[in-house]
């Protein structure tokens, strides 16, 4: 891996147990059965040398002792029983809604509370800070074409700050698994729930100035001679939730050459609420909306970890990144998710001018010259 | 003595009930003739190569052996997987066109392997291939040029009318097949382009620059113009047109003697030159001098001289920026395919060969079947020398066989002459389009270069088209012009386009390109991106439209009209009754 340099530590601080691994500190191993892909994949981007945030996950297998211990698997079969063989979209939705009801309303163990506020605490020690913002992010497990069905269905928090604020987030993300699109899909696949557990991360929130997504091949066309860019000022959620129109950025991966830079009108932008101790979406300010968001320096460090991290699995990646507010021109930005890329064509690069596989494509298909 | 071997006892009578037609199959797929109630299933689109119409020896000798003959022959020889060229007929006088798709999939799965091996070949060997062809047909050129007609044996000339028919068929034969690979190429790569999000209307800007015949044709008429402006000449250009330009500089003498021999120079390089396609019935620049002496005639009136060599640069420098700017959001693998592209397309250049080769071929290569056809004329005793023009090709080889020209086939010239100028006034109301016409047409060729695109087939179609003020068609050449409408049936008519008009037509050919050295716009019913129009407006800076498909029908003379040539938009802002109204209306008051 080059350039992209990890700080060492100095200081261990939290410890795994049964019920809590540390990004940093589990076995690569172990990572995603233990904390679920989006998780267990920080820890191997770690491992790798990316620049990834601090922060821990409540286990897959806490989250089945909960619902073992707390009577809940009980109560959500009951409610699952009561649905049929097919259900209408009107009773999955209402099954949705009792089970995450009750999925938030049951209390942890003390002992399982305990253990979180310690980790929560020993990453505000990590950080050096008092009721340290954080990410609170589901971490589902499962295949990756399962994960990737799942992409952005499962909630994530940004900005829980407090230990109970992360109690609450962290049982929020839990009842998520049963959203009403996971139970349709579930229903019609004939998966059980439990077949697929779910890690929940608390991890740091890097304060951004600028967040976004980038895919190492082209996400429609599937063109791998090249790395796409979305981003937008602050935080990423309203870019991965569609809620604005983003600047889009298209790098050559040979040479790293920007080809393309289309400034978008950004009329939305994701920021902390401090009142409400959460990052939430308002309007752009007008002086930041039509604003290009990245210079080439910043560019060139996400393209250079988008191609560490697809080099490092060897296969396309699709990447959320943030940029620190504290970020200087030379330091690595930060990664908070990546996963494989999911793209609707499959195109390869054209190898050479071929002008007889041309002429078959554009002149005698029968379909009109593309452009025109 | 050579030993002589009669066949005559084979002869006679073959299988029983053979019929010869059991074995007239001819190459071609489908020849020439008028419309059959059978066509009406098939798409035809008004040719606007021939405005004027066609005489029945140019619509015999082109329709059959060009326009068939010359694409279908090449269609087969590339081949074209999914067709087989094009076919003609004639609705009157005026010529429509139709593709000859290919739709056996087996068919053109083999067609498409035979291209595989072919096309590759034809790119590596096209600047011989073409030199060759060019050489074969200036050489043939030169055999008839050579000749003294008046001093050949009357005996000679149906031979004489033979080889220069087979002149005409062969050059087309080159025509074609040089074409279709060359554009077949350029569209391949226009599409490469395309789809690495490339602006297509820049496309065109990669391949510009390159010196042409036509071209120099223009420079040389430049040339003459300032020359008769140093000579003290321009009153004569002033105060005549036309043809009576050159008897005006007669009388004039002095340097007017002496300019009359620089130009017939010119012409005796530049003049066989014919103001259509390959058109037996159009008059060469040195038979009729009204147009080139016209063209002059504009130059020499111009405040300005055109800077051929300005103009040059600057299309180098465009182009040189234009690829520049492509290349530079192409990844290091595209620019790998796009600088191949350029390259093949560099050397085997589609814009410039469409331009160049009309020196070689369309504008010169009927002129020795005229002039037999008018020698013939004399010896026959003709009234006109272009009778014959009007005689189909039997009667025409009959005629130089020795059969009368008089009579029976005399009055049937007189009335074809009326047939002809008839169907020549109804030019304007002709239907752009017949028979079944598709919402889309798929062939690039008939896109490109023809401009039938979904929008142009849809506005030929319109009943009221006469009565529309905004106008769509094809952003040939970007900028915005405003000027009154000068709307033109054929290049014959260029001598009314004055500084500042905007030229409305069917569509241009070289013999137009000097009309873009002062007009403010051009708007044209065909034409795509491809088109004469499309590349010359682009080279001068003419804002340009076309593929309108009624321009010519919405458009009155004189209309005052915008062109909006980087939208694609032709408004007409004034119609020319409204303002010969208020012409009137003025003068009335005053």
């Amino acid at each position: 891996m080059t350039g992209v340099l990890v700080e060492p530590q100095e200081e261990v601080v939290g410890t795994c147990s049964e019920s809590i691994v540390w990004i940093d500190q589990v076995d690569t191993a172990d990572a995603v059965a233990a904390a679920g892909s989006k998780i267990g994949r920080l820890t191997e981007l770690h491992r790798a040398g990316v620049t990834v945030p601090q922060g821990f996950a409540v286990t897959v297998d806490a989250y089945l002792r909960h619902c073992a211990e707390s009577g809940l698997d009980a109560r959500i079969e009951a409610a699952l029983k009561d649905l049929g063989p097919t259900p209408s979209e009107a009773e999955v939705a209402a099954a949705s809604a009792r089970i995450r009801a009750l999925v938030e309303e049951t209390p942890m163990s003390p002992a399982l509370e305990a253990e979180i506020t310690e980790a929560y605490e020993d990453l505000c020690l990590r950080a050096v800070d008092v009721n340290v913002p954080t990410a609170v992010r589901s971490s589902a497990t499962g295949e990756d074409a399962a994960d990737a069905s799942f992409a952005g269905i499962f909630d994530t928090y940004l900005g829980v700050s407090g230990p109970d604020r992360v109690l609450t987030a962290v049982r929020a993300c839990w009842g998520s698994l049963f959203t009403g699109r996971a139970l349709a899909y579930r229903l019609r696949k004939g998966i059980s729930h439990h077949a697929m557990p779910i890690a929940v991360g608390v991890i740091e929130l890097v304060h951004a100035r600028a967040s976004g997504v980038a895919f190492s091949v082209h996400p429609v066309t599937g063109k791998p001679d090249r790395i796409v860019v979305e981003t937008s000022w602050g935080w990423g959620e309203a870019i991965v939730q569609g809620l604005v129109d983003p600047d889009h950025v298209e790098i050559g991966k040979a040479d790293g050459r920007v080809l393309r830079y289309d400034v978008a009108h950004k009329a939305v932008v994701s920021a902390f609420d401090f009142a409400a101790g959460r990052v939430t979406e308002i309007e752009m300010p007008a002086k930041l909306a039509d604003r290009q968001v990245l210079d080439e320096e910043q560019i060139g460090a996400i393209v250079e970890a988008v191609t560490a991290i697809e080099e490092h699995y060897g296969y396309p990646v699709d990447v959320e990144w943030v940029i620190d507010r504290h970020r200087r021109a030379g330091d690595p930005i930060t990664i908070v998710q990546s996963r494989p890329v999911t793209v609707t064509a499959q195109q390869t690069a054209p190898a050479a001018y071929d002008p007889v596989a041309l002429a078959q494509k554009f002149v005698f298909s029968g379909k009109p010259i593309p452009g025109r | 003595m050579a030993n002589v071997v009669p066949l005559d006892e084979y002869t006679g009578e073959w299988y029983p009930g053979f019929r010869p037609e059991f074995l007239a199959s001819p190459f071609i797929v489908d020849g020439t003739g008028p419309f059959t109630k059978d066509d009406e299933d098939k798409f035809w689109f008004l040719d606007f190569h021939w405005s004027r119409g066609l005489t029945p020896l140019a619509a015999f000798t082109w329709g059959q052996d060009g326009y068939c003959w010359g694409t279908q022959h090449a269609a087969e020889g590339l081949p074209l997987p999914p067709g087989r060229g094009v076919t003609s007929r004639f609705a009157g006088t005026h010529l429509y066109g139709s593709a000859i798709p290919e739709t056996d999939p087996r068919e053109i799965g083999a067609r498409a392997n035979r291209l595989g091996t072919t096309l590759p070949r034809f790119l590596q060997n096209y600047q011989q291939t073409w030199a060759a062809g060019r050489d074969e047909l200036e050489a043939t050129w030169a055999y008839f040029h050579g000749l003294d007609l008046a001093q050949v044996p009357t005996a000679e000339l149906p031979g004489l009318l033979d080889q220069a028919r087979r002149y005409h068929k062969r050059s087309m034969e080159i025509h074609f097949d040089v074409m279709y690979p060359l554009l077949v190429n350029f569209l391949g790569f226009y599409g490469a382009c395309a789809e690495m999000g490339i602006d297509t209307a820049d496309i065109g800007k990669f391949l510009q620059g390159e010196d042409t015949k036509i071209m120099e044709t223009d420079r040389g008429l430049a040339e003459l113009a300032v020359k008769a402006k140093r000579a003290g000449l321009r009153q004569v250009f002033e105060d005549n047109e036309g043809s009576a330009i050159r008897a005006a500089l007669s009388a004039h003498g002095g340097s007017a003697s002496q300019w009359l021999t620089d130009f017939d120079d010119f012409l005796q390089v530049y003049g066989h030159r014919q103001e259509a396609t390959c058109d037996v019935g159009v008059p060469s620049w040195i038979e009729d001098n009204t147009i080139p002496l016209d063209m002059i005639r504009s130059f020499v009136l111009k405040e300005t001289d055109h800077d051929f060599e300005a103009a040059a640069r600057n299309a180098v420098e465009e182009r040189e920026a234009a690829i520049e700017a492509a290349r530079s959001g192409l990844t290091r693998e595209e620019q790998a395919v796009f600088d191949a592209g350029l390259r093949s397309n560099q050397e085997a250049n589609f814009p410039w060969w469409q331009d160049d080769h009309n020196y070689y071929i369309d504008l010169k290569v009927m002129i020795p079947l005229r002039r037999v056809t008018q020698e013939l004329a004399a010896r026959v005793g003709a009234d006109d020398r272009n009778d014959l023009l009007h005689l189909f090709w039997p009667e025409l080889r009959a005629v130089a066989e020795g059969r009368a020209y008089h009579g029976e086939l005399k009055s049937l010239v007189a009335d074809r002459r009326q047939y002809f100028d008839h169907w020549g006034a109804l030019r304007g109301q002709m239907p752009k389009v017949l028979g079944t016409v598709p919402e889309t047409v798929e062939d690039p060729v008939l896109i490109e270069i023809f401009g039938l695109n979904p929008a142009s087939i849809r506005a030929m179609q319109n009943p009221d088209a006469a009565a529309e003020t905004t106008l769509t068609g094809v952003a040939a050449a970007k900028g915005i012009a405003t000027g009154p409408a000068r709307v033109l049936q054929s290049s014959d008519d260029m001598h009314r386009l004055e500084p500042g008009s905007i030229l409305v037509c069917e569509s241009t050919s070289p013999s137009w390109t000097p009309a873009f050295g002062k007009i403010a716009g051009a708007v044209c019913d065909g034409g795509g991106m491809l088109s004469h129009a499309a590349i010359v407006g682009r080279e001068y800076g003419v804002p340009t439209v076309t593929a309108v498909g009624v321009a010519t029908v919405a458009i009155a003379d004189g209309d005052q009209i915008e062109v909006d040539g980087t939208n694609g938009k032709v408004t007409i802002l004034k119609r020319a009754s409204e303002i010969a109204d208020a012409a009137a209306d003025g003068e009335a008051a005053g």
